[in-house]
């Protein structure tokens, strides 16, 4: 006889998704992790808009994550029309890329995992017992979407990155005062990665994975043209295709990913162990807690988004040293021609590896799009770990089971209505 | 005084209404400690799917049954029925292409598999219930949505302005980006409030708020047709977060 453990909805993460343990006896059979967020069928929505146009509705497939769709959609939509951008545009694109991860990371860790480590229900809780912790995350939070709002000219899905460049550069004083924010936040990163660093795992042992990421020879973190996974193997990401397999599950509105049919991890625990480049203070504190992330389980992945902070933050005054030195130049966005064109672009998003994929017609409108979100590649993994962890547990009560589980699911950080998408045409 | 109960819900969305909330960091403290939360599933665990509500923020279109189920859920249990983001005000990009076959559009994605998915044309809340009051935007002003639980707090609602982007936009001294750079910006037609964010970086509007109070629609589209634009490229980005406009509207 059957027995179901269902945890409906899955909460403190984002969008919508149930999961339920079969049980056989008080073993768990088998588990089901259900994407039911509403189709959103945003793949089905860009065709037959201009290559202008898609970056704009992209974005929205995801507030969480709407920097680093808009900018993965404009790399892949000036790859696909062959435009080069220049080198200040490029600097800003990863500079709100930087202020995305900041708050995504911060938003993660603050409100939305904090409180499984102090036994209570919400940042609400967390508000009132230990308000000064929120509040810290919170300073951090702020300083990446000032970053998001001052380049991206509105917090969420920023409208001032378009294709071929941007609508308004930065003045001085606002890049100083992004330098200002950031230099105050640096010791606050490293106060906030010392505490996960100092937190036990969540939960037993889980099984280990192979780790996947997205790098280039020269670019910068978070940027590149391989996908590298951290067992040696290395693929160009314009041919992502011939690796990464994506199947409609039943239970699932969203499709599953596998990497030649095997599950892998992404995110920034895998990140970090398929060896992004560290700066300083950031490589000071991985190496401070190296055995809690070299090839750690996915609980370690709270840390590896804190010791990502930063990292993000580090990167990011880099960057705004390298502009400041930059001549204003034009503002002008390269003039884009309409004409036909295919081309891809991978980044990593706060999640982990994302792909856009496009073609055009000859007048510039869209006839195919291709869209591969962390979560989808995850999803078979968070599975696989969600069983071994109820089959850890065998015995425990069901409300601390459930507890457990759900605790698990937001280690991965999931993006349910980024994975509830698509897919290919 | 006791605190106010709210709630807070997700339907066909990105998310981005309630991380709004989270988005107002300064604020965001007080707010915990000023309101008590019935349910809030993005921000916290537990939750009470029972208790009466004094307000439900209710974030996305809706495009299915389940979405149905949680709208009817919180207006049942609610006092007021606040509906956050163009989304639930006018149905948002998920409505954009409501005019084509939904059973087709997600064909296109999930190819044989579409039968087994229930999903209907994407429609805002107050095409199936009573709505109390709007916070319009994608995503929405933080603002707005602060206003609205300051003013909560003291047993009243804002008023929000009704006239176009365009005003906020001259009184901003930008460029106007539709008369003097040809561009097909869509200021002269939506709400503002946003205090023209996007022309103030030079991006033309693009409609993220909503009609505004007696749009002149048949004056704009005279006027992008004259500068030009195809009638398919305005309707596609008129339609963007609003499908159902009047193009023959005048005022």
């Amino acid at each position: 006889m059957s027995n179901v453990i269902e945890i409906k909805p899955l909460t403190r993460v984002e969008g919508h998704g149930v999961a339920r343990i079969y049980l056989d006896g008080k073993r768990a059979e088998r588990v089901e992790l259900a994407l039911t967020e509403p189709p959103r069928l945003f793949e089905a929505l860009l065709l037959g808009k201009s290559f202008e146009e898609v970056p704009e509705i992209i974005c929205r497939i995801c507030s969480l994550c709407s920097t680093i769709h808009r900018v993965t959609s404009l790399l892949a939509v000036e790859n696909a029309l062959g435009v080069n951008v220049s080198p200040v545009t490029r600097l800003y694109r990863e500079l709100i890329v930087n202020g995305g991860h900041i708050q995504s990371h911060a938003l993660h860790l603050f409100c939305l995992v904090l409180p499984d480590y102090f036994n209570v229900a919400s940042f609400a809780e967390l508000a009132i017992q230990n308000p000064d912790l929120l509040k810290l995350g919170l300073k951090i939070k702020g300083v990446g979407n000032l970053i998001q709002e001052t380049i991206g000219g509105r917090l969420i899905h920023p409208v001032n990155i378009i294709p071929g460049g941007m609508g308004k550069r930065l003045n001085r004083d606002e890049l100083m005062k992004l330098q200002e924010a950031l230099e105050a936040i640096l010791p606050d990163t490293v106060k906030a990665y010392d505490l996960f660093a100092s937190f036990d795992a969540l939960g037993p042992p889980l099984p280990r994975s192979s780790f996947m990421a997205v790098q280039g020879e020269t670019a910068t973190p978070f940027f590149g043209d391989r996908l590298n996974l951290s067992n040696g193997r290395s693929v160009s990401a314009a041919n992502y295709r011939e690796v990464l397999h994506e199947t409609v599950v039943r239970h699932s509105n969203a499709k599953q990913s596998l990497f030649e049919g095997e599950e892998t991890v992404v995110g920034a625990l895998a990140r970090l162990n398929v060896g992004i480049k560290l700066s300083s203070r950031a490589g000071q504190a991985f190496f401070n807690a190296r055995e809690k992330l070299i090839a750690a389980d996915i609980w370690s992945n709270n840390l590896a988004q804190a010791a990502e902070l930063i990292l993000a933050v580090e990167l990011s005054l880099e960057i705004i040293a390298t502009l400041l030195n930059f001549d204003k130049g034009s503002d002008k966005p390269v003039t884009i021609a309409r004409q036909k064109g295919s081309g891809s672009a991978a980044t990593e998003a706060p999640r982990g590896v994302l792909i856009h994929s496009y073609s055009f017609d000859n007048r510039g409108f869209c006839t195919t799009a291709d869209i591969i979100t962390p979560t989808a590649i995850n999803q078979s993994a968070m599975e696989r770990d969600l069983l071994a962890l109820a089959r850890e547990m065998e015995g425990a009560d069901d409300a601390e089971l459930k507890l457990k589980l759900e605790m698990l699911v937001r280690a991965y950080d999931p993006c349910i209505s980024c994975a509830v998408h698509l897919v290919r045409l | 005084m006791t605190k106010p109960v709210i709630a807070i819900a997700g339907l066909t969305a990105c998310s981005g209404c309630q991380l709004t909330l989270f988005n107002c960091e300064e604020e965001l403290p007080q707010v915990a400690e000023r309101f008590s939360f019935a349910s809030f599933p993005m921000g916290l665990s537990g939750g009470n799917e029972c208790a009466p509500i004094d307000a439900a923020f209710v974030e996305g279109a809706v495009s299915t049954p389940e979405d149905l189920e949680t709208l009817l859920n919180l207006r049942n249990r609610s006092r007021l029925l606040v509906a956050i983001g163009t989304c639930a005000l006018w149905g948002g990009i998920a409505a954009m292409k409501n005019n084509e076959s939904r059973k087709e559009l997600a064909e296109t994605i999930y190819g044989d598999s579409a039968h087994s998915i229930k999903t209907f044309a994407p429609g805002p809340l107050q095409r199936f219930v009573t709505v109390d009051f709007s916070i319009t935007g994608c995503p929405p002003e933080k603002g707005e949505l602060l206003t609205t639980l300051a003013s909560l707090l003291h047993g009243t609602l804002p008023v929000f302005p009704g006239y176009p982007v365009c005003t906020e936009c001259r009184n901003r001294e930008n460029l106007c980006l539709l008369i003097e750079r040809n561009e097909m910006c869509l200021g002269p037609l939506i709400q503002a409030g946003c205090n023209a964010r996007c022309p103030t970086v030079s991006i033309k509007c693009e409609g993220c708020r909503g009609p505004a109070a007696e749009a002149n629609v048949a004056s704009e589209m005279e006027l992008l047709l004259g500068k030009g634009f195809s009638r398919r490229e305005i309707a596609s980005r008129m339609r963007r977060f609003y499908p159902e406009w009047n193009y023959e509207q005048r005022y």
